[in-house]
């Protein structure tokens, strides 16, 4: 009896090391998350709009209906990421995530030169690089510091009513991602 | 030797099994332990960022959730009306009250598992402070139903329960201190079908 106590006792100190294994451990092995399921239907560097993809259902599941959420893809090991777009909308938001889908940095349009979007994303050392010697064209962009390798931005554009939804869509579709 | 195979086989079970399972029990019950609750609404600011709690990481990993940055803005989700008593479709809610500083916000009507419920006919599938009347205090009174009401209508469509989800964008709000102080408007149920 005594042996079958301590064995349910053993087993009871043992789930809860499983319990925090496992708790620890989704984030890493998870094939389940943004990450993955848009790595399923997109390239990297290419602006996805999520709300044409069948699975946006799902990746986009708590997301705002009056926004329009795009996501790019990238690698900070393949050099520093650029995202821009031409046109104007009324809002727009930003968030960098890592590959464990952590957000590492958000911005607003507010942040942008004259409301435009033009970031680069790039590590520490990269950015210290591109100050010493700044690419032309890249004067006026924001640089988001970001200690990641893979990485996706997510783009969210507001959509005051309907009759925006073709201004949203040729700004998504005149944003670039591409590495510099 | 039998009841050694035996116990130790009990002791593998328990700890695998009940571990597991624990989890995946508590990924689904717990409501979060960032949670921030103002008046009926709930909020996690924390979520997607790396402070954010282990439950929390696990479950945006999960759900492949692609939560809202600080600079972003924050979601408030009401399940419950004033009465504690939980939203229904075929029922209207008045939604009430001042809504925080923003530069703007949005007020859509989601199901069970927070997809935004699909729009009334040629209807905006939500509510924004750029399309609302407000009242002469600057209060904001926005009626949720599933049928046509004056004023800010926010239609609600199919059968079952709901949350309301009141987003705030580029607000001091998500990165206060004092976020809890904050006034959120009420969720009060007017009427019900059947």
């Amino acid at each position: 009896m005594a042996r079958l106590v301590y064995a349910i006792i053993l087993g009871i100190v043992g789930a809860g090391i499983v319990h925090i294994a496992i708790l620890l451990l989704i984030p890493v092995f998870s094939e389940r998350d943004a990450w993955s399921r848009i790595a399923s239907v997109t390239e990297p560097y290419t602006i996805f709009p999520l709300g044409r993809a069948d699975l946006s259902a799902d990746i986009l599941k708590t997301a705002d209906p009056l926004f329009d959420v795009a996501v790019c893809q990238f690698d900070l090991a393949q050099g520093v990421v650029r995202i821009a777009a031409a046109a104007k909308v009324p809002f727009w938001s930003l968030s960098v995530f890592d590959r464990r889908g952590r957000n590492v940095y958000s911005l607003n349009d507010r942040t942008a030169t004259d409301g435009r979007l033009d970031i680069v994303v790039a590590t520490p050392v990269q950015l210290i690089e591109l100050r010493k010697d700044m690419p032309a064209g890249l004067e006026k962009s924001i640089f988001i510091e970001a200690d990641i390798g893979e990485g996706m931005v997510v783009l969210r554009s507001f959509i005051p009513d309907p009759t925006w939804r073709p201004s949203v869509e040729a700004y998504l579709a005149s944003a670039t991602c591409e590495a510099v | 030797m039998l009841r050694t195979a035996f116990l130790t086989f009990l002791t593998l079970l328990i700890a695998i099994g009940g571990g597991a399972g624990s989890v995946w029990y508590a990924l689904g019950a717990i409501g979060g332990l960032g949670a921030l609750h103002v008046g009926g609404w709930t909020a996690y600011p924390q979520a997607g960022t790396v402070d954010a709690d282990p439950y929390s990481k696990a479950r945006v990993a999960r759900e492949a959730e692609l939560p809202l940055g600080r600079a972003e803005g924050l979601a408030f989700v009401a399940d419950r009306d004033s009465t504690n008593q939980p939203l229904r479709r075929d029922c209207t809610y008045r939604i009430e009250g001042h809504i925080p500083a923003a530069r703007f916000w949005t007020i859509y009507a989601a199901d069970a598992g927070n997809r935004a419920l699909a729009p009334v006919g040629d209807r905006a599938p939500g509510i924004s402070a750029f399309a609302v009347v407000r009242a002469s205090d600057n209060s904001v009174v926005v009626t949720a139903s599933p049928r046509a009401a004056p004023m800010n209508w926010l239609a609600i469509s199919g059968q079952g329960g709901m949350s309301l989800v009141l987003t705030l964008y580029d607000t001091p709000v998500a990165s206060n201190e004092n976020i809890a102080e904050i006034d959120l408007p009420q969720v009060l149920r007017t009427e019900c079908d059947g």
